[in-house]
């Protein structure tokens, strides 16, 4: 199924919509929203959490993770 | 014998009569005319600190007009443009759309006090506010439409409100609470308590001083002949905030200014922020943004609440935190997606940014490298690898991008209601929802109506539906990416 999703990744100054499907990974979706940013060629390992602050599993499917449409992600590198 | 003004003013103002045929409640209905209802007596001493008569309004604001027109007649049409820094062009065409018939809105506003306000000397002052309202939007779209020579984009001073323009689409929301669809008590306290003694200071006081060291005497003359209206009229909201307050309703009171600051402060670092630190040419400067909400914003608004024994809103350390940051996230968001805005929108020459650094020690570590980065995106693959082409996440409140933070900082959150799932900016915007969700959950933001079908999500008919004719009308990067540390000087449009 498909999501649009509200990412923010901790270099960037605006929040961007996520269309996805809900059976890619959190590694997958991390990867979507840096490459829309304005830092993409920093690389480095990507942390991401929910709203909440709770670490999401990057091999887990955005399904599994538990984000549904409308959620926010965050991204953080390092 | 022929009275002198001060024998008959007060009898003139206070005419308040006795309905025989209905009673008070249906003459000045609660839905209309604000709650709490409170009798009669309670009204009885409305007074405004500035008194005026029909007869000195009329006098006053003939001169104010012949002193605008007498400057618009000296410059004469062909020289309108002439020595005018390319950048404050731009300001100013952002300000008229932005503005221009949102005074006409105040209007209506005004109007609906005149009507429906308690006391006959407040209705007296909105009769007079109303008059202000509609010169404030007729001036702007005369000088709009002497723009159009130069600049077909001025014909936005009249044509902005009635598009689907996402910034106007935000500023539109805001009105329409605070001028359109509130009762006359809500309309003293937010639009002439809050909005005019708050905020419209800044946006023409200090646009004027701007527009004097920018060299732009007509719009000058003009923002600072309707700051002098504004003032004269902003004086409704004090009286009836004492009756509010002395009247058991001090909660009610404090949650309008808690509410209307917050949506006030959003627009205005929109509006005001980005123009004044990335339009204005840096000799035009005066101040920066900061030190002016500082001085005169903030420091007169905390006046105002002392006087009555209110609080600073709940979420004031937060307010002050954005102070140093907000406006220039917002920057960012209007430099990459310009091709939605009717203006142009400037990068940061060098002086420019050492300009904001001296202002804001934290801006160049902050934002710099994101312009740097800009910068290198268009040496390596031109204007197109410098626009954002994925939807922004906008705020189901304040209809704004959710950029209100910087690298780090993040003050995004959501609200799970009715089966929707609501994104805010921040915490005051999800509690302003909150506190009065039947009248802002159905709005659908620009890209709530996308992901629904309502809106299109290719580019190029976005633009078509936001009223935008692509590529003639849309926003571009100022320079044309002709920066002035490569080309000196400037070319001007």
């Amino acid at each position: 199924m498909r999501l649009y999703l509200f990412g923010f990744a901790s270099d960037d100054f605006l929040g961007r919509v996520v269309v996805t499907p809900d059976e890619r990974t959190v590694a997958q979706l991390a990867d979507q929203l840096v490459a829309w940013g304005l830092a993409p060629q920093r690389g480095g390992f990507l942390t991401v959490r929910n709203e909440a602050g709770d670490i999401l599993d990057p091999a887990a499917t955005i399904a599994e993770s538990g984000l549904g449409n409308g959620d926010i992600f965050k991204v953080e590198r390092g | 014998m022929v009275l002198r003004r001060d024998e008959w003013l007060d009898l003139a103002r206070k005419v308040d009569w006795t309905p025989r045929y209905v009673d008070e409640r249906e003459l000045f209905p609660e839905e209309i005319s604000g709650r709490p209802w409170l009798p009669r007596e309670a009204w009885r001493d409305w007074n405004e600190a500035y008194r005026t008569t029909y007869r000195e309004y009329v006098a006053n604001q003939r001169e104010k007009d012949a002193a605008v027109l007498g400057v618009r007649a000296a410059l004469s049409k062909p020289r309108l443009f002439d020595d005018l820094d390319p950048g404050w062009v731009q300001l100013v065409k952002f300000h008229n759309g932005a503005v221009a018939l949102a005074e006409y809105a105040g209007a209506v506003a005004e109007l609906r006090m005149a009507r429906f306000g308690r006391d006959s000397a407040w209705r007296t002052m909105a009769t007079l506010g109303a008059l202000d309202e509609i010169r404030h939007t007729q001036i702007p779209l005369l000088i709009g439409h002497d723009l159009l020579a130069y600049d077909g984009n001025f014909d936005w001073t009249h044509k902005a409100f009635h598009t689907n323009e996402w910034v106007i689409l935000a500023a539109r929301h805001l009105f329409d609470d605070m001028f359109l669809a509130a009762d006359t008590i809500d309309l003293a306290i937010q639009l002439n308590f809050v909005f005019e003694t708050g905020f419209t200071s800044l946006q023409f006081m200090a646009m004027a001083a701007m527009a004097d060291r920018a060299h732009h005497h007509l719009f000058e003359k003009t923002v600072a002949s309707i700051q002098t209206d504004e003032a004269r009229h902003s004086q409704i909201g004090r009286p009836v905030m004492r009756a509010l307050i002395e009247n058991g309703s001090r909660d009610r009171a404090q949650y309008l200014i808690d509410k209307m600051w917050w949506r006030c402060w959003r627009l205005f670092l929109a509006l005001s922020g980005t123009a004044m630190e990335y339009l204005a040419p840096v000799s035009a400067r005066t101040r920066s943004f900061k030190e002016f909400m500082t001085e005169w914003v903030t420091e007169q608004f905390v006046k105002n609440l002392a006087e009555f024994d209110l609080e600073k809103p709940w979420f004031w350390d937060l307010f002050v935190e954005e102070l140093d940051y907000a406006h220039h996230s917002l920057q960012l968001g209007l430099y990459t997606y310009r091709t939605t805005l009717w203006f142009d929108v400037a990068m940061p020459d060098r002086a420019e940014r050492d300009w904001l650094n001296e202002k804001y020690p934290q801006w160049n570590e902050t934002y710099g490298a994101l312009w740097e980065e800009l910068e290198r995106r268009w040496e390596a693959g031109g204007e197109a690898g410098t626009l954002s082409y994925g939807l922004p996440a906008l705020c189901n409140l304040c209809q704004l991008p959710a950029l209100f933070i910087r690298p780090g900082r993040n003050t995004a959150c959501t609200l799970e209601m009715g089966g929707r799932r609501y994104l805010f900016c921040s915490e005051p915007c999800r509690w302003i929802f909150q506190q009065e969700t039947s009248r802002f959950a159905e709005h659908k933001s620009v890209v709530d109506r996308i992901v629904a079908g309502d809106a299109p999500g290719k580019l190029i008919d976005l633009h078509q539906w936001m009223g935008l004719q692509a590529p003639v009308e849309t926003g571009k990067d100022l320079r044309r990416g002709l920066d002035p540390w490569r080309l000196d000087p400037v070319p001007k449009r």
